[in-house]
């Protein structure tokens, strides 16, 4: 299974991703206005928050190993910014191993400040492979961040596969945190949580 | 009286369903893989290297770090000499011409950019009596846009042009920091100016002004 295959893989992976984002800020923007929304937003939350971190981890998993294959298998040098994406997202895999390991609900409060600074980092790094000439008119001899070493279904390159792990994590997290105080709802009021995805 | 009792943690249906998502990519990935689907663009065509020994003579000029005024202005030019890629020698020489040399590299998006532009410059006059030639550096055929000689036939580019050797001498001893790079040689050989980025007409021609002397 070559370069191109795993990048096939995980740009599969990461239109998935940006899917799962895009129906999660559907559901959002919307769950206070209708009803039906409401009920679908407690049956998401009810479905993904008690595994939530645990696919949080296999997200932070396949990004971390899609990235160390790139550069210690295909041989694509990491630039600057995709460095500062690696210091964001490799971090993420043990402590969010931890949270599953020690069942920690509160593992946002720190994993979420690394997806949230990452995933602007990749915003940037993205908009730089779209306007080279938004930081210099110059590629550095050794390795410009503006060098697009893969483009999958047109537009997906490797900073943008790095976006949508960063959004699903986050997203994923707040699923976590979601769940978490509807728990803590339920036990108040089980009625009205009932009845909210009926 | 009992509280009802419920589930409070029902099956999670949609994580799985979420798990047979991702399952499904790795299928068709591997489906792909065995089908040996994929690969990147073609390489070079018969008889053709993107990279060939070029020789350099003379002292090499100082990295172009940005510093103005320049510390290469003045110095004579390193003689260059190899061939294009598909075999022709092209040799970059003081010759007693002005010369506007560019190094240019398949997969910077700023050459990319400036090649067409520089075709249609050529094209409209601009660079006369100067010697306009170029050296492909950088070469990396695991890099997007290779390979380089199939990009510039498709600009149109008629400029002669040095295929480099994979390390890159041409380019060290001419003192390339950045693509795309240019050094104007006046006609007694010595560098008059030099410029890294994307460049305008007007920058363009004022290196060739300043390549006339």
């Amino acid at each position: 299974m070559g370069t191109e295959n795993v990048t096939l893989f995980l740009a599969m992976l990461a239109v998935i991703a940006e899917g799962a984002v895009l129906v999660a800020l559907v559901v959002w923007a919307c769950f206070r206005r209708n009803p039906r929304v409401v009920a679908a937003r407690g049956v998401l939350v009810d479905g993904f928050s008690p595994v939530a971190v645990q696919l949080a981890l296999c997200v932070a998993l396949i990004a971390t190993a899609g990235s160390l294959y790139f550069s210690e298998v295909s041989h694509f040098l990491p630039c600057r910014l995709c460095w500062y994406q690696r210091i964001a997202m490799y971090p993420l895999v043990p402590i969010l191993a931890v949270a599953v390991w020690r069942r920690d609900p509160k593992v946002r409060y720190y994993a979420l400040p690394l997806t949230v600074v990452g995933g602007l980092i990749s915003t940037y790094h993205v908009l730089l492979e779209h306007f080279p000439s938004l930081e210099t008119s110059v590629c550095e001899a050794a390795n410009p961040c503006t060098l697009i070493w893969v483009r999958r279904f047109g537009y997906l390159t490797i900073p943008s596969m790095a976006w949508s792990a960063f959004a699903l994590i986050t997203v994923l997290l707040l699923v976590a945190g979601a769940g978490e105080r509807r728990a803590a709802r339920y036990e108040e009021e089980p009625d009205t949580v009932l009845e909210e995805v009926r | 009286m009992t509280k009802p009792q419920t589930t409070r943690r029902p099956f999670p249906v949609l994580a799985i369903g979420f798990g047979v998502l991702v399952a499904l990519a790795l299928v068709v990935a591997l489906v792909a893989a065995l089908g040996g689907g994929g690969g990147r663009d073609g390489g070079p065509a018969e008889g053709v290297s993107e990279t060939r020994p070029v020789t350099v003579d003379g002292q090499a000029l100082a990295p172009d770090d940005g510093a103005r005024p320049d510390p290469a202005v003045g110095r004579p030019a390193p003689a260059i000499s190899g061939a294009s890629s598909d075999g022709q020698p092209v040799s970059i020489l003081n010759d007693g011409r002005a010369k506007l040399v560019m190094f240019v590299a398949h997969w910077c998006p700023h050459c990319r950019a400036e090649v067409p532009r520089v075709v249609q410059w050529t094209a409209a006059g601009a660079g006369q009596g100067v010697d306009l030639y170029a050296v492909s550096t950088g070469v990396n055929a695991d890099a997007p846009n290779y390979p380089p000689s199939s990009w510039l036939e498709r600009e149109g580019w008629t400029v002669p042009t040095v295929a480099d050797d994979k390390s890159g001498t041409a380019a060290d001893a001419w003192g390339l920091t950045g693509f795309p790079y240019f050094v104007a040689v006046r006609p007694d050989g010595t560098v008059a100016a030099r410029a890294s980025g994307e460049l305008d007409r007007g920058q363009f021609d004022a290196l060739v002004a300043a390549a006339h002397g």
